[in-house]
């Protein structure tokens, strides 16, 4: 069987399939896919915030207070968050966002996520031809969706392969009005 | 003809001056004095590359202000890799520079600038610290990074 953060697959794959999202159980996705995908016009990431640091040596840019990042699908607000910009690359690489985190997506379905924790860590790295992608998220990590709220510690968004890491995850389901205190799931 | 007194007070002068220059240390182009227009400083590595530019300075206007500073107008500062390729470009309407130290800030709007282009970010008021290449931004920072999937 093969294991999700713990899961195993028939669990985990029950798990997505609430979620509505794809069951893929690789953590790596083709590089040439991401590639396609890279190609498609896009417009550019908006970073607000009330002040910020550069350290243009160390390649860094820290953000300070009501930070406001807005993306066409996925909008993200900290108080703190810190970017590690590329030096002649092609992708940001690593960014840090912390204290009061929370991330609204909607998904190439249409779905809306509603995703909040303490921290959240973004990565991006091409390994041979695989391309990992993740936003690792802790501190009493919450996504809500539509049908459902999910807590887990910690909580990993595969964004390569378009789903959710949950480990020892507890859900309240929002179709059968479950309002008492969050079961475990597994 | 000078005196004995004299020609001791320019050897003096002559002499602390030449300690100033000394004291700057990075090579850098001196920065005007006094009043000047379209005037440009240079900043070279260290040894042993220094006779490449490391930073270029420059203003379409330099008024001096008490305490050595430099009241700068059209303020462009542009960071080179060793390879010769543009990093940063930093522009400002008005700051106020101290050569010395190499410090410049302004209440004022300013402006940086990825030398690909693909980064670029805005806000209000700042502070520029030369010798360790930071920049912080006080107010109302907006940044715009054109990279594919550029953040979450």
């Amino acid at each position: 069987m093969v294991g999700v953060c713990g899961l195993t697959a028939t669990q985990a794959n029950a798990q997505l399939m609430r979620l509505n999202l794809q069951p893929a159980f690789s953590t790596n996705a083709p590089a040439a896919k991401a590639k396609a995908a890279d190609t498609k016009p896009k417009p550019p990431t908006e970073i607000d915030s009330d002040a910020a640091d550069f350290d243009l040596n160390a390649h860094l840019a820290t953000y300070r207070n009501h930070v406001v990042v807005t993306d066409p699908k996925v909008r993200l607000t900290c108080e703190w968050m810190l970017v590690t910009l590329p030096s002649g690359g092609e992708h940001l690489s690593h960014v840090v966002a912390t204290t009061n985190v929370v991330v609204d997506f909607t998904n190439e379905q249409g779905e809306k996520y509603h995703v909040t924790s303490a921290k959240a860590v973004y990565d991006y790295k091409v390994v041979d031809t695989l391309t990992n992608e993740t936003v690792t998220f802790t501190g009493s990590p919450v996504v809500e969706t539509t049908n459902s709220t999910i807590y887990s510690e910690p909580m990993v968004w595969d964004r390569a392969a378009n789903k959710f890491h949950f480990t020892e995850p507890r859900m309240i389901s929002k179709d059968t009005g479950t309002n008492g205190p969050a079961q475990k799931l597994f | 003809m000078r005196g004995p007194r004299e020609r001791k007070m320019v050897f003096v002068w002559f002499v602390s001056f030449v300690v100033l220059f000394m004291a700057t240390g990075n090579r850098a182009q001196q920065l005007p004095v006094g009043h000047a227009t379209d005037f440009t400083s240079n900043q070279y590595f260290e040894p042993p590359n220094e006779r490449l530019v490391k930073m270029k300075l420059s203003g379409a206007e330099a008024l001096p202000l008490p305490g050595g500073l430099l009241d700068i107008r059209q303020l462009r500062v542009e960071t080179f890799a060793l390879d010769g390729q543009t990093q940063v470009i930093v522009r400002a309407p008005q700051c106020n520079y101290s050569p010395f130290d190499g410090v410049a800030n302004s209440a004022g709007h300013m402006e940086l600038q990825s030398g690909d282009g693909k980064i670029h970010v805005q806000g209000e008021g700042f502070l520029w610290r030369q010798t360790s290449s930071s920049l912080t931004i006080s107010n109302h920072v907006h940044t715009l990074i054109d990279m594919p999937g550029a953040m979450m």
